[in-house]
């Protein structure tokens, strides 16, 4: 599967909204505290402040309410170049016209929400082990969260899982990976692996709400990220520095009886400690099976 | 086998003229077992994308590589090209230069393409592999990959996995003769006594695979395919009766004529 690669058709169809998710940094999720009537300002301030994406997050209020501010929310981010999902609620999604949908583990499920969404939409799902990022990886999703980093008040009930689980989730994962959880500041999670910082108070109630996306928007995007590659046909990812060796290490396999080829080039077994992993680099890992 | 009666393929010399495909079998246990009972010293291998995810042993694992003469294919190749780039993948993963060209030519019969294996042939003979073309049972192309420097020409007997035994007799016992190069018939053969027969015609030796791995004992099977292939090869040695003297071309009474305690 190699949904969410910009430069691939898809199974989802290929789409500038994939290319634009690739290329996000800083998510913005709306918090619970703010008045309803001031929820369209703040976006307006999160993506002037530098939001690549916008999420509704509001688990309480009346469903006309919720769709005229979703509606609002859609047009705000339309105009400051940013995506705009929302939170669990497929038919907010098609009533606001979203550009996709954000769901828990517990929610509609990721096949049923591509049904009814159809192609277009982004689906993200949260995952909170590597067990559920891995699974994750078979669904008709777009990118997968991860975490809780940090005990959060927003989600009282959840453990935290660090960076870690940020860390496990990108190394498996096809499409992208967004950290969240606790944070409020945009480094650590990118060099951790995530390709974007997802927030609610770190913006949401600071004084300051567009210099604080901004503040968090160059953090992420100055940080090292991993880079992503296609690793025997699949998009995945690879950490800063990360050699072919390495690789070869994390996926349990050693020479002899494996052969690498990077961009088409084989590459010696003698040179494979000193051959870096490149930002888009085409790496091909075979090994021996049964044959005739 | 006879003491001195070795096949020489390029740097290998191998005491077995058996050589056993590692394909289809049940599991990796019993493809250890089987090589073990048919003491083969060289075994087939293909080459193929690492899995990313979830299990990643292959059939191989219980095998040390590090024992036998290996042989990678080029199956799958639909192409010189194909062809080449697996064998250099073969190369780097591996520990020799030999190679098995297999360029598939016909999708449903996965009968060989003779222009593509010629070419990828010539071109990993330049690059200097051990190579040991798949071909067809024809022999004016076994004669030019021999002249194209292949170690050993492989005519299958029948299509890959058919197990319908030797074809196209003639055929084969022609490559045989004429060819200036070990023949190792491969493909297709489906019992020993399939591989009897070519031993006895001169084969320098058998490849097989599906013949062993889809039998209801392979291990068995093994043992019975590496016994069948001994047989044949003394009977070889020994010079069949039907190829020489007296009865070549006729009919002979097998006691003597003259003595008869009659009239």
């Amino acid at each position: 599967m190699t949904v969410g690669d910009p430069g691939e058709e898809t199974a989802l169809g290929p789409g500038p909204l994939r290319a634009r998710l690739r290329a996000s940094r800083l998510y913005v999720v709306t918090d619970d505290l703010t008045p309803l009537e001031k929820v369209p300002e703040l976006v307006r301030e999160a993506v002037a402040g530098g939001a690549d994406l916008v999420q509704l997050r509001r688990k309480r209020e009346p469903w006309a309410e919720l769709v005229e501010l979703a509606r609002s929310l859609q047009e705000c981010c339309r105009r400051g170049g940013a995506i705009f999902l929302v939170n669990d609620h497929v038919d907010l999604a098609l009533a606001a016209q979203a550009d996709g949908v954000h769901l828990g583990q517990g929610d509609a499920t990721v096949q049923e929400a591509r049904e009814r969404l159809g192609e277009r939409p982004l689906i993200g799902l949260s995952t909170h082990t590597p067990e559920q990022a891995l699974k994750a990886q078979l669904l008709p999703l777009d990118y997968i969260a991860a975490g809780p980093v940090r005990a959060t008040p927003t989600k009282p009930d959840s453990v935290e899982v660090g960076f870690q689980q940020v860390t496990a989730a990108a190394l498996v994962s096809r499409v992208p990976v967004v950290a969240i959880g606790g944070l409020d500041e945009g480094a650590s999670a990118i060099e951790a692996g995530a390709d974007m910082v997802a927030v609610v108070r770190a913006v949401c109630a600071a004084p300051a709400p567009r210099l604080a996306a901004s503040r968090l928007r160059q953090e992420a995007a100055g940080a090292t990220s991993w880079r992503w590659i296609q690793l025997n046909g699949e998009p995945r990812k690879s950490p800063p520095g990360e050699t072919v060796l390495q690789l070869l290490a994390r996926l349990g396999v050693e020479p002899p009886g494996v052969a690498v080829e990077v961009d088409g080039r084989i590459v010696p077994q003698e040179r494979l400690a000193n051959e870096p992993v490149a930002e888009g680099a085409v790496v091909e890992v075979v090994h021996f099976v049964g044959g005739g | 086998m006879e003491e001195g009666d070795r096949l020489h393929l390029g740097s290998a010399t191998l005491g077995s003229r058996l050589i056993h495909g590692t394909g289809k079998f049940p599991s990796a246990e019993l493809l250890a077992q089987s090589i073990a009972a048919s003491e083969a010293e060289m075994i087939t291998l293909a080459v193929r994308r690492l899995h990313l995810d979830g299990d990643r042993r292959s059939e191989l694992e219980g095998l040390d590589l590090k024992r036998y003469h290996l042989l990678p294919n080029t199956a799958g190749a639909r192409s010189s090209e194909e062809a080449i780039r697996l064998a250099h993948l073969a190369r780097a993963a591996g520990l020799s230069d030999f190679i098995k060209v297999e360029v598939v030519g016909h999708e449903a019969t996965l009968l060989p393409d003779p222009l593509a294996t010629f070419e990828a042939t010539s071109r990993l003979v330049a690059e200097g592999f051990t190579v040991l073309p798949y071909t067809s049972d024809d022999v004016a192309l076994a004669l030019r990959l021999a002249e194209a420097g292949a170690a050993a020409v492989m005519p299958g007997a029948a299509p890959i996995g058919s197990t319908l035994g030797v074809l196209n007799p003639h055929n084969i016992r022609l490559i045989i003769q004429e060819c200036p190069v070990p023949v190792i018939v491969d493909a297709g053969l489906g019992s020993p006594s399939d591989a009897l027969r070519v031993m006895e015609w001169g084969a320098a030796g058998v490849l097989v695979n599906t013949g062993i791995a889809r039998a209801k004992d392979p291990v068995g099977m093994a043992r019975a395919f590496a016994a069948a292939v001994e047989i044949g090869r003394l009977a070889h040695r020994a010079g069949l009766a039907g190829e020489t003297g007296e009865a070549r071309h006729g009919y002979g009474a097998s006691s003597p004529t003259a003595g008869m305690p009659l009239g």
